[in-house]
């Protein structure tokens, strides 16, 4: 089936199965590996993509359900200034180690301070509750969330 | 081969269910997990699929001109906990619901489809008193959500129909709602118990009582509301043990891998004594 969407503020039409994968979609179709699997059942929020600015797993999101929608990955994100804003308070706080979780973190971040610039560290932890990283032990994750919006993303 | 099918209108989606025996595909959370092979390989699915989320007359959410709240089929989880509409006890509820990534694609009609024991949602559903409203090339029939699900994965549905709406009639009651599980986010219940109550002059004038996850499916015992309704609130509270008695053959949970049923009897009964002390 031919399916319409934009990635990245590219418009793309492919011909698949409507219930594949977004995440295979983005990792096997488009290259874009930025978007990590590690669950492939909802519970760790590497998958994350944004779908209309709202953060998703693609694990669990057929792609016939982003048709017509605009989808955001790290790679696209990774054009903003607010990218760099981000990136860098997880660099300085040590919020990435391993950074399989980083793009999920990072895209969940930009979601939350775009609808929420000065989050409390409750919003914060409630915003990443369903991402999971192995390395950091989420204080300095937190810490580094808390940086970006102190530098004020304005967004 | 399977079909799959994407209807942009419900008259579309009922003429093709007339037809073929399909799953229903709405947010996905709950399917992509069960048909899930490997990374890489489409799921696994055995028969035709009907896609909804463009169905976009089923994107709504309304109140009536009797208060009753109307929402649409393909409501997801996040719409409903930002809708102003929406009664404070169900966030509450839905706000513990998986993560947020999940919610904002979950829908609330997938998780009562789903009719899983453990289904968070179902239980401030009972407790309302809602109803689905099913519709198919045959006609629209309504149904109380606590008819709907009938056991584990046991639902009241015909193959031709689609659930297009949940009726939430409205409720002046005071409420409680506690969630047993293992962490906060992205955990599955083990027990919950919400109650409903309104007191007028010293008397209970209305008492909701709903359990979730310790039998095959939600639990409310109208016949016991009943009996319990009209009288004092000292004297209820005097008859806290006779109450939790009476729901001695209805918490019947099992062993998994979350807990056993001996915990969740004990966990149960702890809660429903909590919740009617605090009835005054
Ligand atoms: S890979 Fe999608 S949530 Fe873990
Ligand atoms: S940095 Fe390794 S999983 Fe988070």
């Amino acid at each position: 089936m031919k399916i319409s969407f934009t990635i990245n503020n590219n418009k793309v039409t492919l011909d698949v199965d409507p219930s594949m994968r977004l995440l295979d979609v983005i990792r096997n179709e488009l290259h874009l590996t930025g978007t990590k699997e590690g669950c492939g059942e909802g519970e760790c929020g590497a998958c994350t993509v944004l779908v209309k600015g709202e953060p998703v797993n693609s694990c669990l999101t057929p792609i016939i359900n982003v048709a017509d929608r605009d989808v955001m990955t790290i790679e696209g994100l990774r054009e903003t200034k607010e990218y760099r804003i981000i990136a860098d308070a997880f660099a300085d706080r040590g919020g990435s180690q391993c950074g399989f979780c980083t793009p999920g973190m990072i895209l969940v971040t930009y979601a939350l301070l775009k609808k929420n610039p000065h989050p409390s560290e409750e919003e914060i932890r409630f915003a990443l509750s369903g991402n999971l990283c192995r390395c950091t032990g989420y204080q300095a994750i937190i810490d580094a969330v808390k940086v970006a919006s102190e530098k004020g993303i304005k967004l | 081969m399977i079909n799959h099918f994407v209807p942009k209108t419900l008259k579309e989606a009922l003429d093709i269910l007339s037809e073929h025996d399909c799953y229903i595909f709405a947010g996905g959370t709950d399917l992509m997990v069960q048909k899930h092979k490997s990374s890489g390989l489409l799921p696994a699915f055995d028969k035709d699929i009907l896609y909804v989320m463009n169905l976009k007359e089923l994107d709504y959410i309304k109140v009536d001109s009797q208060n009753n709240l109307h929402i649409g089929g393909i409501s997801r989880f996040c719409e409903l906990i930002n809708s102003p509409l929406v009664p404070d006890i169900f966030k509450t509820v839905f706000l513990e619901i998986a993560s947020p990534n999940i919610r904002n694609t979950a829908t609330l009609v997938g998780n009562i489809a789903n009719a899983s024991p453990a289904g968070d949602s179902i239980v401030p559903l009972n407790l309302f008193n809602a109803s689905v409203v099913l519709q198919s090339k045959r006609g629209t029939r309504t149904v109380l959500v606590q008819d709907f699900i009938q056991g584990v994965k046991k639902i009241d549905r015909e193959k031709d129909e689609l659930i297009t709406e949940v009726i939430v009639p409205p409720a002046d009651l005071k409420f409680y709602y506690k969630k047993v599980g293992s962490r906060k986010a992205e955990t599955i219940t083990k027990v919950s118990l919400m109650g409903g109550y309104k007191v007028e002059g010293g008397k209970v004038k209305d008492l909701r009582i709903c359990f979730g996850s310790i039998s095959t499916k939600v639990v409310k015992n109208h016949w016991i509301e009943e009996k319990y309704t009209g009288i004092s609130t000292n004297e209820l509270r005097a008859r806290i043990d006779d109450i939790i008695n009476e729901y001695d053959h209805e918490i019947r949970p099992i062993t998994d891998q979350r807990s056993t049923k001996e915990y969740r009897t004990v966990v149960a009964k702890n809660l429903l004594r909590d919740f009617l002390r605090q009835v005054k």
